[in-house]
């Protein structure tokens, strides 16, 4: 893409991800003169994992554009001993049919799990399109939506109301104690509970990631889609006559302050090139986006910025083709047991002896626990990763080729290689993400906005996020 | 002609006897009923071995209401609670840590440590005292229904709304913070000394079956500030004579008021005519008739042992079970010929440390590592420890020149791999007693008699499901209108004339005693 | 345990006639070296006043962006301040109000000594992310001795070896005292002509026998924090947790002060493009504090009045006083409060440091203040009167 002719925007947005691209496509459907900026070459390939709400779709008019979703089915399978394996399927008797064989008891339940699942799921959905609940507020208006939500979850009846007030901050292998006996059932469920968490799925909280990452999905589906809206925003041009973002890939931009404070546009550093806007928006993680600007800020602003835990664990690896097509969502996770042993080697510092491994139908894989160390990581311990890695798949270690949260930082400038630029636990979610006081978006400078996954509703939630940013902002 | 009461209280622990000493003085006739030979529960003091008295399972008051030491005027009859002024932690490289009673001491001792830590401290101690002014009001309301369309619960609610609101954005983020998050992530945020973290992280994972970093156990750093609201010394104290001398003063304070105590009286089951209750019937079949019958004992034997499942609604009893427990933790009391001397400190800081507890949480992993174990189902091969002496504080505990120790151990799982045998029993006692010797060498010569509580003895013992100190775990999911069950968090159960008043109720846990005051309210309010 | 002593204590503790002690951030100091600290008062107006104020908290702050650090901390200009100079200033947070006072002394471009009265090295800290700058708490390595009185400037020459008359008020040098290498400042707490000196705790003593050696023909007398006390309320200084309260120690808002509530107006710096808690101050200037903090002097025949009517003459305080003490206006609206008080045997007059609503607070408003007379409480008339309410020539001179 050629470099923009003007120097002058109503808006810069930093980064080129979903939340990024979706925050820029409804500031230019507003009519203001965007620009996106991106360290990186091109899109980054790949799909995007997780709900992207129908309001982002149709708005951006992506069905358009070529917007796909993937919804494997089954939507993921358990090989086991000697014996088969467990499929779970998109189709509720189907599921029930596969669980019956390893468990009568679990089967009947299934289905009752599922719908006190999806109703809690849809709680989350309402609370994730919308600007955390501002619960300090005078506002009448804010006053009322808070009620309004109040009153939406009372309406879904009494079991729903103890049922976020019981679930949210168990543990997943509390809750799933509660419902089911077979080891592989509660596995495979239990593996979404610690998804992108430095815990186990004993600790409190894990009920809660497991919903945060059900929202969307379909009753009876615990993995969340994916769908090519990257792709699909990239294709897509203005919405409504008006011209879309422009892009600008290949520059590293920093955040110009003018000298009253405020933000003024940004300097591409690579260029050395300002280029003036009042309002910039960073779908970068929150630390990254801010801690540069020391004594701009107040110091207790800074120590918050500190303190968000965002501990990578996962480790990402792409299968080679040959084999990417043979263990197709996949789920290595036998026991709620084998994923709180895998997690108490990364208390530790020490990568998981006996990961949880998960493929999708695309051949990337999901290697928890590898903890970020900041630290040279030696040789060894990779190639030790790689194989326990390949042996719980079955494939060969040279079909992998393995990223820790290391090489995420240094590859995407992701802070200390978490996903969603902060753990989604319960002191990090709604009013508290990404610090507290500061969830509507705004920073404590003015015209500097965050839209990435550090904000609410957070990782997983491809858009929702530049969306609610981007609303916030106009 | 038997005798006709007004109530029955069934079982004579502290909290029975604080919900029976309040109704008695409202002129109630009441009845108390313990099974064991000796009221207190898990609150007594016993010579297990001639000349020394043990504080068998609870040994420290921390949060015992000062309303109801006022209320019962408990000091007249006998109550005195010592402070506990100071908490030395040993570390495994000879060095200590220590927190002593005067501050400018605590500060240059932490300075020792870490300069920013010292005055991190105070910062950190700051916001605690308001968190737990902020905590307060709820520990000592009856918890509304969420669920409810009732008027006094939406007026509730609402109160409850406003009280939140009204501590301003950074208390209520702080708050919570402290409701979510682990101990170890929270401290993280203010600390960088990990034997400090370590050492203060232990208090939050006291009777429950989590380490210092799961999540939940934040909550728990409050308790130690709660006393300092009370205008109490030290949060931390210990009871002359013991925990069992405080039982005994209730009891006291509760006959004083007029209500009978029956010992050796184990109920079997709650008498019922419909859905109402009529009075118990013991242990020995002898029936006693009373309009009200009040349960001290624990969810899962209030509810599923001196009732018929089937007289409950399917959902309640569904909920009951669900409870948890999973006792944690143990207890090894000790006679000491003399006094053990910690490598770290061999001076003792002058009686000092002999005086304060001894905490053996020398690193965050150790703890972590102590609850590894635990969560496989194995008792910690290096447990956290908090020791106390209390003959030193209380000369009475022991003959002179001998000493009391007393050792709460964590972790102690209730569900061992294998079970409880007496063989894994003394397992347990040695690996606390070798761990105590790995800091204080020559300890173990001086040991003259070792008494070995596990779990499943404080169940036996005490009745407390699987052991938990706290009659059912102080998680979340188990606090304020879900503690028992939703819906019953209100003292009143599905049975009418049938309430409960024990730690598993609302706010629970501790030698507090809220719940049977807000118990005995409960009832008094409803009998008007 | 038992509390810290000072570097100087070899000296101070056999000099303790009454083992009168108090606490100061940990360490003991003497609250009096006499059993009565009259003279040890007298001393800093009439003589000079030797005192131990090593409990002090000093840290040296150096590097490239140090003085950008304590730019961003403090209200007044240090980028603007010189080598050589010593600035008094509060400090606050994001909301405008002080967390502490204290004063920094530039001790070259890249190195600067700040001290406080309370523990500050974890704020230094959050407020150094990013910065090039190094912290040391040096509390403990520097011992400080404060020479105050008329004749401190002849001691201190004579024991320097030096002219000292070009060394204006807050102002500092390095100096030797009989070999040992100090920094003499021109910075006191008592409103007088004094010096306050600086040294490694290791030279402390020898220290400490130079100077007194040499006063000892000029009257130098070992004073305490007692008589220390008085002098600070007729120079008008303000003390931590007795006249404010850190922002950071208090519990409700309504304890907290601004530099503007307090008298320190002239501290907070508008020539700055930011620091700590400016756009909170600026707006506060701009509608006016609703606070003052001023000088208040009870009206003697009010005072005897009142005692006369019970058949007493007045009863003075026999030492200063640290409470809160309700201020009337004469319509008996409380319109403020006292903190610290206290008879001035220089002045003949009974003082008082308060807070008082803006209304209330120009010079010469008539109010009352609350006294108790006999088990009773009164109200004797006073009125406002600036700070200070003593300020000797030979202060600045």
């Amino acid at each position: 893409m050629s470099p923009p002719r003007q120097s002058r925007y109503d808006a810069i947005v930093i980064g080129a991800g979903a939340n990024g691209l979706v925050a820029a496509h409804y500031l230019a459907r507003a009519g203001k003169r965007v620009l996106v900026v991106e360290q990186r070459e091109s899109l980054e390939a790949g799909l995007d994992v997780g709900w992207v709400p129908a309001q982002v779709v149709r708005e951006l008019q992506l069905d358009q554009h070529g917007f796909r979703l993937e919804q494997p089915d089954p939507w993921v399978s358990v090989s086991l001993d000697g014996a088969g394996g467990l499929q779970l399927w998109r189709e509720m008797s189907k599921s029930v049919e596969a669980i019956r064989r390893i468990s009568p008891a679990d089967a009947a339940q299934w289905p009752e799990f599922c719908e006190r699942m999806r109703t809690l799921a849809s709680v989350l959905e309402k609370l994730y399109l919308a600007p955390p609940p501002d619960i300090e507020t005078r506002n009448p208006r804010e006053l009322a939506r808070i009620g309004g939500l109040g009153l939406f979850v009372r309406r879904l009846g009494k079991q729903a109301v103890i049922d976020l007030a019981r679930i949210l901050p168990m543990s997943i292998a509390d809750l799933l104690d509660e419902w089911f006996e077979s080891d592989i059932l509660k596995g495979v469920l239990g593996a979404v509970g610690v998804w992108h968490l430095k815990q186990g799925p004993r600790s409190g909280g894990t009920a809660f990631n497991f919903l945060h990452h059900h929202v969307g999905c379909a009753l009876g589906v615990f993995r969340p889609p994916q769908s090519n809206l990257r792709e699909a925003l990239a294709a897509a041009g203005g919405v409504g006559g008006r011209s879309g973002p422009e892009m600008m890939f290949n520059n590293e931009a920093a955040l110009r302050l003018a000298s009253d404070g405020r933000a003024a546009g940004v300097t591409l550093l690579q260029r050395r090139e300002q280029i003036d806007a009042p309002l910039v928006v960073s779908s970068e993680s929150p630390r990254a986006a801010l801690s540069s600007l020391g004594l701009h800020l107040d110091p207790e602003f800074v120590r918050a910025l500190d303190h968000i835990k965002c501990r990578g664990v996962v480790a990402h690896a792409r299968l080679s083709a040959e084999y990417a097509a043979r263990v197709r969502n996949r789920c290595v996770a036998p026991s709620l047991e084998y994923l709180e042993r895998a997690y108490d080697d990364s208390k530790y510092g020490r990568d998981s002896h006996r990961p949880y491994v998960e493929t999708d139908g695309a051949g990337r894989v999901h290697i928890q626990y590898v903890p970020f160390t900041d630290q040279q990581r030696d040789v060894q311990s990779l190639r030790t990763l790689g194989s326990s890695v390949a042996d719980a798949l079955g494939v060969p270690a040279g079909a992998l080729t393995i990223e820790t949260p290391d090489d995420l930082e240094r590859e995407y400038n992701l802070t200390e290689g978490h996903l969603y630029h902060g753990e989604l636990t319960l002191d990090q979610i709604l009013f508290m993400r990404p610090v507290p006081g500061w969830s509507r978006y705004r920073t404590p400078i003015e015209g500097l906005y965050l839209c990435g996954s550090g904000t609410h509703p957070g990782g997983g939630i491809p858009g929702a996020a530049g969306r609610n940013a981007a609303r916030e902002i106009l | 002609m038997p005798k006709r009461y007004d109530v029955i209280v069934i079982g004579g622990g502290h909290n029975g006897l604080v919900t029976a000493a309040y109704l008695a003085r409202a002129g109630k006739k009441v009845l108390v009923l313990e099974r064991r030979p000796r009221v207190g529960g898990a609150a007594v003091t016993e010579e297990i071995f001639p000349g020394f008295k043990f504080s068998m399972f609870s040994y420290v008051v921390s949060l015992l209401r000062p309303e109801i030491i006022r209320d019962l005027d408990l000091p007249r009859h006998g109550l005195h609670i010592l402070p506990l002024e100071s908490t030395v932690t040993p570390m495994e490289n000879g060095d200590y840590l220590a927190a002593w009673a005067d501050h400018d001491d605590t500060r240059r001792e932490l300075y020792r440590h870490s300069p920013r830590d010292a005055e991190a401290y105070d910062e950190y101690g700051h916001l605690m005292h308001f968190m737990a002014q902020a905590v307060k009001p709820i520990l000592g309301m009856v918890p509304p229904d969420p669920t409810s369309f009732a008027p006094g619960d939406l007026a509730a609610l609402f109160r409850l709304g406003k009280h939140f609101r009204g501590l301003g954005a950074e208390r209520l983020h702080a708050l919570v913070k402290l409701m979510t998050m682990s101990s170890a992530d929270f401290l993280d945020e203010w600390f960088e000394t990990d034997v400090l973290k370590a050492t203060k992280s232990a208090s939050g994972i006291i009777g429950t079956f989590l380490g210092p970093r799961s999540p939940g156990t934040a909550y728990v750093l409050l308790h130690h500030y709660m006393g300092e609201l009370d205008g109490v010394f030290r949060a931390w104290g210990f009871a002359k004579g013991g925990t069992g001398a405080l039982s005994e003063s209730i009891a006291s304070a509760a006959r004083a008021f007029g209500a009978e105590i029956r010992c050796d009286a184990g109920v079997a089951k709650v008498l019922l005519r419909g859905r109402r209750a009529t009075g118990v019937v013991l242990e020995n079949g002898d029936e006693i008739a009373a309009s009200i019958v009040v349960s001290s004992l624990d969810p899962r034997r209030t509810f599923l042992q001196l009732l018929e499942p089937s007289h409950l609604p399917p959902d309640f009893v569904a909920d009951i079970k669900r409870f948890k427990f999973r006792g944690s933790s143990g207890k090894v009391n000790l006679a000491l010929d003399g006094l053990p001397t910690f490598t770290c400190m061999p001076d003792g800081a002058g009686g000092k440390l002999h005086r304060g507890a001894v905490s053996i949480s020398p690193s965050l992993d150790y703890v972590e590592r102590a609850y590894d174990d635990a969560k496989y189902g194995e008792f910690s091969r290096r447990p956290y420890m908090d020791i106390v002496f209390p003959s030193m504080i209380d000369p009475g505990m022991a003959p002179p020149g001998k000493h009391v120790m007393s050792i709460f151990v964590q972790y102690a799982p209730y569900h061992l791999n294998g079970g409880w045998t007496d063989a894994q029993r003394e397992a347990f006692g040695d690996a606390v007693v070798n761990t105590v010797e790995s800091f204080a060498p020559g300890f173990k010569s001086k040991i003259l008699h070792r008494q070995v509580i596990t779990p499943v003895d404080i169940e036996r013992i005490t009745g407390l499901s699987e052991g938990n100190i706290f009659a059912g775990e102080l998680a979340l999911q188990q606090l304020f209108f879900l503690r028992p069950a939703p819906g019953w968090a209100k003292f009143a159960t599905p049975i009418r004339g049938f309430y409960q008043c024990g730690s598993g109720t609302h706010p629970g846990g501790g030698i507090m005693g809220a719940s049977g005051r807000l118990a005995a309210m409960r009832i008094l309010k409803d009998g008007k | 345990m038992s509390l810290r002593t000072t570097p100087f204590h070899a000296r101070t503790g056999p000099l303790s006639e009454g083992q009168a002690w108090r606490r100061w951030a940990g360490y003991v100091v003497a609250s009096s070296y006499e059993l009565s600290h009259d003279r040890e008062y007298h001393a800093i107006r009439n003589s000079a006043a030797l005192f131990d104020v090593s409990p002090l908290y000093k840290y040296l702050v150096t590097g490239r962006d140090a003085a950008r650090l304590l730019d961003h901390v403090v209200t007044r200009n240090v980028g603007k301040a010189k080598v050589g100079q010593v600035l008094y200033t509060p400090w606050c947070d994001a909301d405008g109000k002080q967390i502490d006072d204290g004063t920094i002394s530039v001790l070259d471009e890249r190195t600067f000594r700040m001290t406080a009265a309370d523990p500050n090295l974890r704020w230094l800290h959050l407020n150094s992310s990013g910065l090039e700058v190094a912290l040391e708490d040096v509390s403990e390595r520097t011992a400080a001795l404060s020479l105050q009185g008329p004749n401190s400037r002849a001691i201190l020459q004579l024991a320097a070896e030096r002219d000292l008359s070009g060394l204006k008020y807050f102002r500092l040098t390095p100096a030797k005292i009989r070999g040992i290498p100090v920094t003499i400042s021109r910075t006191g707490y008592t409103g007088d002509l004094g010096y306050e000196i600086w040294v490694e705790a290791a030279q402390a003593v020898p220290l400490w026998d130079a100077v007194f050696e040499t006063g000892t023909a000029y009257g130098i007398t070992p004073a305490g924090m007692l008589a220390l006390d008085v002098a600070r309320i007729e120079a008008g200084l303000l003390l931590i947790e007795v006249d404010y309260f850190s922002s950071r120690h208090a519990f409700i808002e309504a304890q907290k002060s601004s530099p503007l509530e307090l008298g320190l107006g002239w501290t907070v710096a508008t020539d700055k493009e930011r620091y700590n808690g400016k756009d909170a101050l600026d707006a506060e200037r701009l509608r006016g504090p609703t606070w003052q903090f001023t000088g208040l002097t009870v009206d003697w025949d009010s005072l005897e009045q009142l005692y006369a009517q019970v058949g007493l003459p007045p009863r003075l305080p026999t030492q200063a006083w640290r409470m809160s003490v309700p201020i009337y206006d004469p319509g008996g609206r409380q319109v403020g409060y006292a903190t610290s008080g206290g008879w001035s045997p220089l002045l003949k007059k009974y003082l008082a440091l308060a807070h008082l609503e803006s209304s209330s607070a120009a010079p010469g408003t008539q109010l009352r203040m609350e006294v108790t007379v006999e088990h009773r409480r009164k109200q004797a008339t006073a009125h406002v009167t600036p700070l200070p309410f003593f300020n000797p020539e030979r202060k600045r001179a």
